[in-house]
């Protein structure tokens, strides 16, 4: 098996379904007719932007052993370098196949992620073989466009096989979801041009250079699309330099305005004093350790914070946790706050925030899952949230409170007991599918590592104690009797793998 | 869960119904016209949101049976929630007030009486029913409802089962029968008496149209509900106050080293105050006979009237307040026995029930403060479980996670904007943990605490979880808001 091969199928794995879904636009009609363009060598243009068929495998979070679905998409590129296509990665997510094709040609070239970034719904893909594109223009990446800009959409959206051009006038300039990831929120164009599924990814041109990536539309409205905007782009590109993609970063505050005249009383500011209250600093974040909770922010690098907790970046109020949208994983920040009254200047370095991830959708992975005498055992994250409807108090609130009550620190997963495939060793237990893991054998359980180890022991137990919870009645399993059930609840429900604990 | 499908409006009378009523009629030893009165309950809620107001009013016209010292006998639904009862002659001519003089939301059955100068004119004419003693599976009982023109429409059927069920209030679960009848509608449909021989059986409490199911409170239940009613004082049937577990899995049996000829109920939770606990019953412990009755794996015992009926009728059924049952139980694979002195059902943190009870407030500068109830949860709509504050939705679920130092759950529910709580708008649903340093334990020791604000003349509140978790509200600036407030139409800060 060829190298790249193996690269692809252990980087993507999971699309949430064919792009057609992930793009928000509104139903596909025809596009107004082609304007002439004026540009110089369009063609030039035209053959820079190429056309991305990919071929999904979708896994199934109710059922994570299982294949999955397999499904495709179409979705729109652009070259911005010497073998460098850039993209949107939910075309690419899940993907087990990719392949490119240049305007005007009928030749299916393979290509392959380099990086992706879920976080920002930005790919770069490289070619296996380079050569029948090196003679194609770079697209440049152009400025931050602005209100009332005219820009010209391209790509191969629905409709037809062959590339179309959609106009449009930037409407609003904005920070909104990104909903690939369903969590991540980033500067977004909105420009009237439409947007219909096949165009995510494609370019969004201003003078010939590139002023956003086209990526999702709104269901709600017509002539509604939203790309992405330079920025984020030039922040994308810059982040892969080091070899890797890395991430965003994060403050990990949380801050909470000074509006109360009781609250600017008890900490001594006049009504035109700037700064915004820490109501929170996120466990393990950026801030822990430095700020506490209660600190007046008063300046964020330098620009000053209002008791909005909005600070002004190139004549846009906007909020303070978007200073860390601009850096990187180890810039550093500067925060001028007030405690008990004392001025101070404090420095923060940035980083990501692994633990949010778990309310971020997941692609390019297969779920982490074990078994035990028909016992399922999943780690929570969105995917598994969303494909299942939890109705236990006490695990909604564990999902809900993971990071704010530092519960990641002691469980890296929650563990779920998401299903029981119905067995004589398990026949009595139905009550307690879709309950957290508490401990097993007396011992809490931190992760879904962890509780496969503690189910599968070098030496047997007499009894294997499951508590859950949210129902006081532990689980039993005779010891003597487990790995028998395990077998045959595999071979009853074909259920191909008894586990999977890493990506 | 009620299923309650005949229309309480008195538009549906056919003749067909007319000339079954006729050849009915004379089968009964007693028909429903002397024995049977109307009742007009009109219900009026709080509102949840603005605990002061009240929601509109609605009425609903039920069926009561006459009893001796002419009280009437009906469902605790009917009168939960009442602000005005009538009592209207079969013939609707005539109608007097009344009063409640026991009721039992966990049983749903209510007792009422007429009152005022007419009331004994209006009852003088009344015979009153004698109460009826347990029927047998396949025995036949009448179902008692009157036409709006005061004829009599009697519907047979047949006792099919005997359950322990719940008819009204969220574990209320009382012997219940469920008999097979064909009803239609008529006026004043609701709480129908339900006869035997001539003799009141029960009362019935749901009808479901589609499988034509009758539930009827037992006559068990409605004779352990009037004898407490007797003394003018109502107690309330007696709880032993354990959650319990089935011990139907092998495994667990063999872990629990429960012997396999045996049954045997699992104790999860020994509620706080409870009889259990005095009797020093644990989690863990596994009851395998009540007042020498063999508890199977299931929690059914052997009933000498019914059959297998669940364990709890054994609780319930058969106890006053104040009885002691032998309990038997497996402590660690050996057998023991324990005196439980039955009790009434210990104050939960978060009260189930709240019928005719005014919520407790207290508003303090524009911020709402209510002591949470299972109410309050379900009035976030039908899917409440899913949809009310998750915070709140696991205390409900855990409440000896939050017992400690608390009688009650005080919680901010909702913020008026006003000057005093500018900033504060978007705060709701919170659970408060202490004002001014004090730990809230009901709303009481919150008004307590707010009279202590610090020397600068703030108050300092402290969430449970909260971002942030501390607040500051100034005093007087509030004192004035609460003034205006109450000349915005609130007629009253609190109710506690």
């Amino acid at each position: 098996m060829s190298e790249i091969f193996i690269k692809i199928a252990a980087a993507l794995t999971l699309s949430a379904s064919p792009l057609v879904a992930q793009l928000i636009a509104p139903p596909a009609e025809p596009n107004a007719p082609i304007t002439p363009l004026v540009k110089s060598d369009p063609k030039n243009i035209y053959s820079s932007v190429v056309r991305i068929e990919a071929a999904t495998q979708v896994p199934d979070y109710t059922t994570p052993w299982s294949a999955g679905r397999f499904s495709g998409g179409i979705g729109t590129g652009f070259i911005i370098g010497e073998n460098q296509i850039l993209t949107n990665a939910h075309v690419v997510s899940n993907a087990r196949r990719l392949l490119v094709t240049m305007h005007g040609s009928a030749r299916k070239h393979p290509a392959k992620i380099k990086y992706i970034a879920h976080d920002c719904d930005l790919a770069l893909l490289e070619l296996e073989d380079f050569k029948p594109f090196a003679h194609l223009q770079h697209l440049e990446i152009g400025d931050m466009p602005k209100l009332e800009d005219q820009v010209r959409v391209i790509g191969y959206p629905v409709g037809g096989d062959r590339i179309s051009i959609t106009r449009g006038v930037v409407s609003r300039i904005d920070f909104r979801p990104y909903s690939h990831s369903q969590v991540d929120s980033h500067l977004v164009v909105q420009i009237d041009a439409a947007i219909n599924p096949g165009n995510s990814g494609g370019p969004v041109l201003q003078d010939g250079k590139v002023v956003g990536v086209a990526f999702q539309g709104l269901r709600s409205a017509d002539n509604t699309g939203y790309i992405i905007p330079t920025p984020v782009i030039e922040r994308f590109l810059t982040d892969i330099k080091t070899g890797s993609y890395d991430h965003y970063v994060e403050l990990g505050l949380v801050d909470f305005p000074l509006h109360n005249p009781a609250m600017r009383r008890k900490f001594n500011l006049k009504a035109d004093d700037p700064g915004v209250l820490v109501a929170a600093v996120t466990p393990d974040g950026s801030c822990e350790g430095i700020l506490e909770v209660g600190d007046i922010l008063v300046a964020i690098d330098g620009n000053q914070v209002d008791s909005a907790g909005n600070i002004l970046i190139s004549g846009e109020k906007v909020n303070l946790n978007e200073i860390a949208e601009r850096k990187f994983d180890g810039d550093e920040v500067k925060l001028s706050i007030l405690r008990n009254g004392q001025a101070m200047e404090k420095t923060i370095v940035l980083k990501p925030f692994p633990p949010a991830r778990m309310y971020a959708a997941t692609y390019d992975q297969q779920p982490l899952f074990t078994t035990f005498s028909g016992l399922v055992f999943q780690p929570l994250n969105l995917n598994l949230y969303a494909a299942s409807k939890f109705s236990n108090a006490r695990l909604r609130r564990l999902y809900a409170r993971y990071i704010d009550e530092a519960i990641f620190k002691e469980r890296k997963d929650i563990v779920v007991l998401t299903r029981i495939l119905n067995d004589p060793i398990n026949a009595h237990l139905g009550s307690h599918a879709g309950l957290a893991v508490e401990s097993i054998n007396g011992e809490k359980v931190r992760d879904i590592e962890h509780a496969h180890q503690l189910l599968h022991p070098a030496e047997m137990p007499e009894f294997f104690i499951i508590k859950c919870e949210g129902n006081p009645r532990p689980i039993i399993i005779p010891g003597d009797e487990a790995a028998e059930a395990s077998q045959r609840t595999l071979t009853r429900y074909g259920v191909s793998k008894s586990h999977n604990l890493k990506h | 869960m009620k299923i309650f499908s005949i229309i309480t409006k008195s538009t549906l009378c056919s003749a067909l119904t007319i000339s079954m009523v006729a050849s009915t009629l004379s089968l009964s030893a007693q028909s429903p016209e002397k024995s049977v009165i109307r009742i007009n309950s009109t219900s009026q809620t709080y509102n949840n949101w603005q605990p002061w107001d009240k929601n509109a009013p609605s009425t609903t016209r039920a069926l009561g049976a006459v009893l001796d010292g002419k009280q009437i006998l009906t469902t605790a639904e009917l009168a939960a929630d009442a602000v005005n009862i009538e009592l209207e002659s079969i013939d609707g001519t005539r109608t007097v007030p009344a009063k409640v003089v026991a009721v039992d939301y966990q049983a749903n059955l209510a007792l009422l009486e007429a009152e005022g100068s007419e009331a004994e004119s209006f009852t003088a004419d009344l015979v009153p029913l004698q109460t009826n003693g347990p029927a047998k599976i396949g025995d036949q009982l009448e179902i008692w409802q009157v036409e709006d023109n005061g004829m009599p429409l009697i519907t047979k059927g047949n006792v099919q089962s005997v359950d322990i069920v719940s008819s009204f209030a969220p574990g209320g679960y009382f012997l219940t029968y469920e008999a097979k009848a064909s009803m239609q509608s008529a006026s004043s449909s609701f709480s129908l008496p339900v006869v035997r021989e001539g003799k009141l059986l029960g009362i019935l409490t749901s009808y479901n149209s589609k499988d034509q199911i009758v539930d009827v409170i037992a006559p068990e239940i409605v004779k352990s509900f009037l004898e407490d009613a007797a003394d003018g004082e109502y107690l309330g049937f007696p709880s032993l106050g354990i959650a319990a577990n089935l011990t139907v899995d092998p495994s667990f049996r063999k872990w629990l080293k429960l012997p396999d000829d045996a049954g045997g109920l699992y104790i999860s939770r020994i509620l706080k105050g409870s009889a259990a606990e005095n009797a020093g019953l644990q989690k863990n412990d596994v009851i395998t006979a009540i007042n020498g009755h063999q508890i199977g794996r299931r929690g059914y015992y052997q009933d000498d009237t019914y059959g297998q009926l669940y364990w709890s009728h054994l609780i319930r059924g058969s106890n006053k307040i104040g009885d002691t049952i032998k309990i038997d139980i497996m402590r660690d694979g050996k057998p023991m026995q324990v005196d439980a002195k039955l009790k009434m059902a210990s104050e939960r943190l978060i009260p189930r029930e709240t019928f005719g009870e005014a919520p407790n407030y207290l508003v303090k500068g524009g911020f709402i403060f209510q002591e949470l109830t299972q109410g309050y949860l379900s009035g976030f709509g039908k899917d409440w479980q899913n949809k009310a504050p998750i915070d709140l939705l696991d205390a409900l679920d855990s409440p000896e996670d939050y017992e400690e130092n608390r009688n009650r759950i005080v919680i901010l529910s909702a913020t008026i904007p006003t000057p005093a709580t500018t900033g504060y708008e978007s705060l709701r649903n919170l659970i408060v943990n202490k004002v001014n340093g004090v730990k809230i334990a009901d709303l009481k020791s919150l008004a307590e605490a707010f009279q202590k604000p610090d020397s600068d003349g703030i108050h300092t509140i402290e969430f449970l979880g909260g971002r942030p978790e501390t607040i500051y509200l100034d005093a007087s600036y509030s004192d004035e808001v609460d003034a205006q407030l109450i000349q915005r139409g609130i007629p009253k800060l609190s109710r506690f």
